[in-house]
C-alpha cells in the first residue's frame, strides 16, 4: 500500500512537479559519467566534518593536497556546524559519506548511534598502512596510548574502528593576572583549593563555574584517574558492579558536591548550548575564579571583554592528597568510517594520508593538533603553554564511558554530569545523584 | 438543476486533491509512528526488531518519562489558563471598549505570533538573564528581591519562565481570533443592554461569552495542541530540557530518546503517548465544555 | 430628571471604565514592543559590545553585521529558498483547501461526515513526530524513482516541501473554511441556480469572493507557519543550497566551540522576521476589512 501511494506519487510528481530541483541533478550526473569516461575512473570520496572553531580552509586546502597526491581521486566535502543534522537524514536513508570527522560528545550523539549499532568499519589495518607519500606506517607516528583508549576500541577487542585526530588537553582555566595581583597560589591540592575557595569569596569571587554539564565529562575522568588510578578509571568506564560505591568513587562524588556548592550560583541559568558563553565570561570579569575547558575556549572568546590584566592560565586538576597524581584530561576528536561506506577502502587511504607531515602541516596552521610524536614542540604562543602541561608533571586520561547497546530511557552522561545542575541549585543531594548513577549505570550494564 | 452525476463529479475534484494529500502526508505517516513503536530499532541500521508492547511498559516504569509528563501538564494548564483570559480580555477591551488607537494595539499585540520561535528565545535569554537581565534589574529597582532570581536555572522556576514566553508568543494570536468571532455579535445585543443599564463586566459575560463559546471551545483544543508542540520549539532553543532535565516536555524527550539515545522504536512510543493523551484531553475539554447553541 | 442622572451616572463610569482599559493595554504594548526593539538595537551592535549589559544602547550603527550576514552567512541565498517555498506553498494549500472546505461545508453527500471527521483528527496529529516516517517514505520513493528516472527527485525537491507543508496545514485551514462556509446562507447557491449556473462557477464566482476575509487570514496564518518552520524544511532539503531562512538562521546559532558571532546572528534574525512584520503590518488592515465584513452576514 505504502509502496504503491510512493509510486504514484513519483509517476505524478515526474509529470507535473519535476521542473524544480531536479534539472540542476541530471546535468550533474551527465558531467560526472563524462569526465568518468574520458579519464579512466575517477573516483570520488565524500567526506563528511564538523564545522570547528578550527574553521572550513584546512580541510579545503587537505583535500587538494590528497587529491594531488593520489592521482584520480576527488574529495566531495560536506563541512556545516550542524553536521549531524545534515548527515543525519541522508543516512537513514542509506546514503553514506565515506569518511565522517565527528567526535563524540556532541549533542545529538551521531557518533555514539554509530559505535552502539555496531555500524562502522574496522580500521585496525589503517595502522599499519603506509602514509601516502611517505615512507613510515602510521601507527608508528600517533603518539602511543592514543588508539588503545575506549574511546578510539570502543568494544574493548583490541580493534580500533576511530581514529584520533585533533586533540587538546583539558582542566581548569582560570585568570593568571588575577591570580599574581592577589598573590595566590594555584592550588596544587583540593584542600588548598578549598581554602583559596573561601579566601576568594570573602573578596566575593566564586571558587568555580563551569559552561555547561557537557564539560565535566573531562574534569569527571580525570578525577577518577586521580582517585583509583588508571585501572579503577577504566572498571568505572564499563560499568563494573558496585564501583561507584568504592571508597574512591565516594571521594570523586565528595569533591564534585563540594565544588558544586562553590559554584557561582548563576552557572546553571547559563548553562546551555546558547548561553555557555556567559559561563565562559565569568572567568574573564573575575567573578569565578576556575572553569573546567579545552584549548578553544581562547578563540571562542576572542573578542570578549576582559578584566584589566587578564591573562590565561591553565593548570591539571589539584591533586587528591599531597603529592598524589595530577591528571589533565586529553580531549581528541575522532575520525571513523561508516561500515556502509561505499568507498571504505579510499577512505582509509585518505585517513592515513591526515598522519602525513603535509597533512599536519596545514592543520596546525590553524592551531588543530594531531597526536604526532613531535608535533607539540613545534607550537607557539598560549598553545605552548597548553600542550606543555604534560611536560610539567600531568599525566594525560583518555577514555570514556563505554557505548553499549542502546538502553530505553538510560543516558549515563545526562545522569552524572547533567544532575550537577541540580547538585548546585540544591535540587538534589548527592544521595540522589549516586543512586542514579548506579542504577543507570547497572542498566548499561546488563547490556554491554 | 444540474444532473446528479454532475453533482459527484464536482464534489469528488473538489474533494479528491486535499483526501490524497492528507492520506499520504499525514495518515499514512501517523499509522507508521504506531507501527514502529513496537520495534527496537536504532535508526540507522536495516535490523528492526519487533518487540510488541515492551517499548511502552518500559516507558511506564520509566520515572523520568513521568517527571517529562509532569512538566508537560503543567505547561498545557499554565499557559492555557493564562492565556485564555488574557486573550480574552484583551480581545473584549479591544471589540467593546470604544477606545482610541484599537487598530495600533492589534497590529502590535500580534507581533510577538509572527516571530520565529529562535527570535523569541533570543529575546528571552536577555530578559531572564540572572546578573543583567531586564526582569531581574527591574525588580531590584523596585527592592521586590535582593538576590538575582535564577529565572532559567532555578529548576522550581524555569517551567514558568519557559511559560512566559510561551504566553507573550501565544496572547496575540488567540485574541485576534476572539476579535473576528465577537465582531459577528450583533451590536444591537449590545444596544439593548446598555439601555437596560448592564455594566460592560455584565455584558461580557452574559452576552460576549456566549455567544463566542463555539470559538472557546475550538481554541481549547488548539491550545492543547499548540502547546504541546510550541514547547518543544521553545525547550530546544531556550533550555535544552535542562537544568537537569526539569524543562524536558513529551516531544523534546520524544526527539532526545529517537534520536541521541538511538532507540528509535521507544521515541515512536513516546509519540503515540502524547498523541493519544491529547486525544483524550481534548474529547474530555469538549464534552465539559459543551452548551447549547446560541444564535444572534 | 430621574433617567438624566442616571445617564450622566454612566457616562462618569464610561470615562472611568476607559481609563482603566487603557492600563492593560499600555503595559501589554510595553512588554512587547521593548523586547522586540531590543533585538533590532542588538543587529547593529558590534560583537564586542555583546558582552556588556544586553540592554546598553548601541554606540554606533553597524551595519556591517547586516552585510556579513546576508553574503557571508549566505542568509540572501536562504531568503531566496524561503520566498520560493512559501510561496507554492500557500498556492497549492488555497488550491486543493478552498474547493474541500466548500463541499465539506456545503454539500450533503456520502463520506461527508467520514472526511468531516478525519481532517478534524488530522488537527491532532503533531508535525514534529511524523516528520522521520515522512522522511522515510519518501525516501523510498526516491528509492524507486532512482530505477525508473535514474535519479531521486523526492528529497531536495522544494516542491516537495510545499507539498508537505500544504497538507500539513490542511486540517486547519479546512476547519477555518468550512467554519465560514456554513456560517454563509443558503440563498446565495439557491440564487445562482436559479441563473442556471453550475456547481463549478457557483463555487468561483459567488462564494469564493464572499470568503475573502477568511482567505486573507488562511494566507496570513499560514505565510508565518510556512516562513518560521524548520523541523521539516531541515528534514526533507538536506543539501546546503536549499535551505530555508530559519535553518540558516539555526545554523547560525549552532555555535559551540566555535567563535560566537553575535552581531551577524542578531542581524540574521532580523532578517528573518522583517519580512514577516511588513507583510503583516500591509495584510492586516485588509484583515480588519475581513472582520467587518464578517459582521454583515448575520
Amino acid at each position: 500500500m505504502k509502496k504503491m501511494v510512493c509510486l504514484a506519487l513519483a509517476v505524478m510528481m515526474a509529470f507535473t512537479l519535476a521542473a524544480c530541483g531536479s534539472s540542476n541533478e541530471s546535468n550533474k550526473q551527465n558531467n560526472a559519467a563524462g569526465t568518468g569516461a574520458s579519464s579512466g575512473e575517477t573516483r570520488t570520496l565524500k567526506f563528511a566534518a564538523l564545522e570547528t572553531a578550527y574553521g572550513k580552509a584546512i580541510w579545503e586546502e587537505v583535500a587538494a593536497a590528497f587529491e594531488k597526491q593520489v592521482p584520480n581521486v576527488k574529495v566531495d566535502m560536506t563541512i556545516e556546524k550542524n553536521i549531524e543534522d545534515v548527515i543525519g537524514p541522508s543516512m537513514k536513508s542509506g546514503e553514506f559519506p565515506d569518511v565522517i570527522h565527528l567526535a563524540v560528545g556532541q549533542p545529538k550523539g551521531l557518533t555514539e548511534t554509530f559505535v552502539k549499532d555496531n555500524n562502522m568499519t574496522e580500521l585496525t589495518d589503517v595502522l599499519s598502512m603506509t602514509i601516502p607519500g611517505e615512507e613510515g606506517k602510521v601507527g608508528e607516528k600517533i603518539i602511543p596510548g592514543f588508539v588503545d583508549t575506549t574511546i578510539t576500541n570502543p568494544y574493548n577487542d583490541g580493534k580500533t574502528y576511530l581514529m584520533p585526530m585533533f586533540y587538546s588537553p583539558t582542566g581548569l582555566f582560570y585568570n593568571a593576572g588575577l591570580f599574581e595581583q592577589k598573590g595566590w597560589d594555584v592550588p596544587a591540592t583540593w584542600d588548598e583549593m578549598w581554602t583559596l575557595g573561601d579566601q576568594a569569596k570573602a573578596e566575593g569571587i566564586a571558587l568555580f563555574a563551569y559552561p555547561t554539564t557537557g564539560y565535566f565529562d573531562s574534569f569527571f575522568y580525570a578525577l577518577l584517574n586521580e582517585v583509583g588510578g588508571p585501572e579503577f578509571f577504566t572498571k568505572a568506564m564499563n560499568y563494573t558492579e558496585g564501583i561507584w560505591q568504592s571508597g574512591e568513587a565516594g571521594q570523586a562524588f565528595d569533591i564534585i558536591s563540594k565544588l558544586a556548592a562553590y559554584t557561582e550560583k548563576t552557572v546553571p541559568a547559563n548553562g546551555n548550548k546558547d548561553n555557555f558563553t556567559k559561563n565562559q565570561q565569568l572567568i574573564l570579569d573575575n567573578k569565578a575564579l576556575f572553569m573546567p575547558n579545552g584549548t578553544w575556549v581562547v578563540n571562542e572568546m576572542g573578542n570578549a571583554p576582559r578584566a584589566e590584566g587578564f591573562q590565561w592560565g591553565f593548570t591539571a586538576l589539584p591533586a587528591v592528597t599531597d603529592g598524589g597524581d595530577r591528571y589533565s584530561y586529553t580531549f581528541f576528536e575522532q575520525i571513523w568510517v561508516p561500515a556502509k561506506a561505499e568507498n571504505a577502502d579510499l577512505a582509509k587511504q585518505f585517513i592515513a594520508y591526515l598522519y602525513s607531515d603535509e597533512a599536519a602541516q596545514i592543520f596546525a596552521k590553524s592551531g588543530a593538533v594531531q597526536p604526532i610524536s613531535g608535533m607539540s614542540d613545534k607550537l607557539d604562543g598560549d598553545n605552548k603553554l597548553f600542550y606543555s602541561i604534560y611536560d610539567q608533571g600531568a599525566k594525560a586520561a583518555m577514555g570514556a564511558f563505554v557505548s553499549t547497546a542502546p538502553v530505553e530511557g538510560v543516558n549515563i552522561s545526562d545522569t552524572v554530569f547533567g544532575s550537577i545542575d541540580s547538585l548546585v541549585t540544591g535540587a538534589k543531594t548527592r544521595q540522589d545523584w549516586v543512586e542514579a548513577i548506579t542504577k543507570a549505570s547497572d542498566a548499561l550494564r546488563s547490556a554491554q | 438543476m444540474p444532473s446528479t452525476s454532475g453533482r459527484s463529479r464536482f464534489i469528488f475534484f473538489c474533494l479528491a486533491p486535499a483526501v490524497v494529500l492528507f492520506v499520504v502526508f499525514l495518515f499514512i505517516p501517523s499509522i507508521d509512528v504506531f507501527r514502529m513503536s513496537l520495534y527496537k530499532w536504532g535508526g540507522y541500521t536495516d535490523t528492526k526488531t519487533f518487540v510488541g508492547l515492551n517499548n511502552f511498559s518500559k516507558l511506564f516504569q520509566s520515572e523520568k518519562f513521568y517527571q517529562v509528563f509532569q512538566n508537560s501538564i503543567l505547561l498545557i494548564v499554565v499557559v492555557t489558563i493564562i492565556t485564555f483570559a488574557l486573550a480574552l480580555l484583551f480581545a473584549a477591551l479591544l471589540s467593546r471598549g470604544k477606545l482610541k488607537g484599537t487598530n495600533g494595539y492589534r497590529v502590535v499585540f500580534y507581533i510577538p505570533n509572527i516571530l520565529s520561535v529562535v527570535v523569541i528565545s533570543a529575546i528571552f535569554s536577555a530578559i531572564y538573564d540572572p546578573s543583567n537581565g531586564l526582569l531581574n534589574s527591574i525588580l531590584q529597582l523596585f527592592r521586590v528581591i535582593d538576590e538575582p532570581v535564577l529565572w532559567l536555572g532555578d529548576q522550581k522556576i524555569v517551567i514558568y519562565s519557559l511559560a512566559g514566553a510561551m504566553i507573550w508568543q501565544a496572547v496575540g494570536y488567540y485574541m485576534v481570533m476572539y476579535m473576528a468571532s465577537m465582531a459577528n455579535i450583533p451590536e444591537s445585543l449590545y444596544e439593548s443592554a446598555n439601555l437596560e443599564g448592564a455594566s460592560p463586566a455584565h455584558q461580557f459575560f452574559t452576552i460576549t461569552i456566549p455567544l463566542i463559546w463555539t470559538n472557546i471551545r475550538t481554541t481549547l483544543t488548539f491550545f492543547i495542541i499548540s502547546t504541546i508542540n510550541m514547547s518543544f520549539l521553545f525547550v530546544t532553543a531556550m533550555t535544552s530540557g535542562g537544568p537537569d532535565g526539569a524543562t524536558e516536555v513529551f516531544l523534546s524527550y520524544m526527539y532526545k530518546e529517537a534520536y541521541t539515545n538511538s532507540s528509535y522504536g521507544y521515541g515512536m512510543a513516546i509519540g503515540v503517548v502524547v498523541f493519544l493523551f491529547s486525544f483524550a484531553l481534548a474529547g474530555i475539554l469538549n464534552a465539559v465544555t459543551k452548551r447549547d447553541h446560541l444564535e444572534y | 430628571m430621574s433617567s438624566y442622572s442616571a445617564m450622566q451616572e454612566r457616562k462618569g463610569k464610561g470615562v472611568l471604565y476607559k481609563f482603566i482599559s487603557y492600563i492593560p493595554l499600555l503595559l501589554l504594548t510595553v512588554i512587547i514592543v521593548i523586547p522586540v526593539g531590543w533585538a533590532f538595537t542588538a543587529s547593529i551592535k558590534e560583537n564586542a559590545e555583546f558582552y556588556g549589559s544586553p540592554w546598553a544602547l548601541p554606540k554606533g550603527v553597524y551595519l556591517q553585521n547586516f552585510a556579513d550576514s546576508w553574503l557571508k552567512a549566505n542568509m540572501g541565498d536562504y531568503m531566496l529558498n524561503s520566498v520560493l517555498v512559501t510561496a507554492m506553498s500557500i498556492a497549492l494549500l488555497l488550491a486543493i483547501a478552498l474547493p474541500a472546505a466548500y463541499v465539506l461545508a456545503r454539500y450533503r453527500f456520502r463520506g461527508n461526515v467520514l472526511w468531516n471527521t478525519m481532517f478534524m483528527a488530522g488537527l491532532f496529529i503533531n508535525v514534529n513526530y511524523i516528520v522521520v516516517p515522512i522522511f522515510l517514505m519518501l525516501n523510498e520513493g526516491d528509492k524507486l524513482s532512482r530505477t525508473f528516472f535514474g535519479q531521486p527527485i523526492l528529497l531536495n525537491n522544494m516542491v516537495v516541501l510545499a507539498l508537505v507543508y500544504a497538507a500539513m496545514a490542511l486540517p486547519f485551514t479546512i476547519y477555518l473554511l468550512a467554519g465560514y462556509f456554513k456560517s454563509l446562507s443558503k440563498e446565495y447557491e439557491e440564487a445562482a441556480a436559479v441563473d442556471g449556473a453550475g456547481h463549478f462557477r457557483t463555487m468561483i464566482q459567488v462564494i469564493m469572493p464572499m470568503a475573502r476575509p477568511a482567505i486573507i487570514t488562511i494566507i496570513l496564518f499560514n505565510f508565518l507557519s510556512f516562513w518560521n518552520e524548520y523541523i521539516i524544511s531541515m528534514t526533507l532539503l538536506t543539501k546546503p543550497e536549499f535551505k530555508t531562512l530559519p535553518v540558516g538562521l539555526m545554523n547560525l546559532m549552532a555555535a559551540q566551540k566555535s567563535a560566537v558571532e553575535y552581531g551577524q546572528l542578531y542581524a540574521g534574525l532580523v532578517i528573518v522576521m522583517l519580512p514577516t512584520l511588513l507583510i503583516y503590518i500591509l495584510v492586516q488592515k485588509k484583515l480588519t476589512q475581513g472582520m467587518t465584513m464578517g459582521g454583515l452576514k448575520g
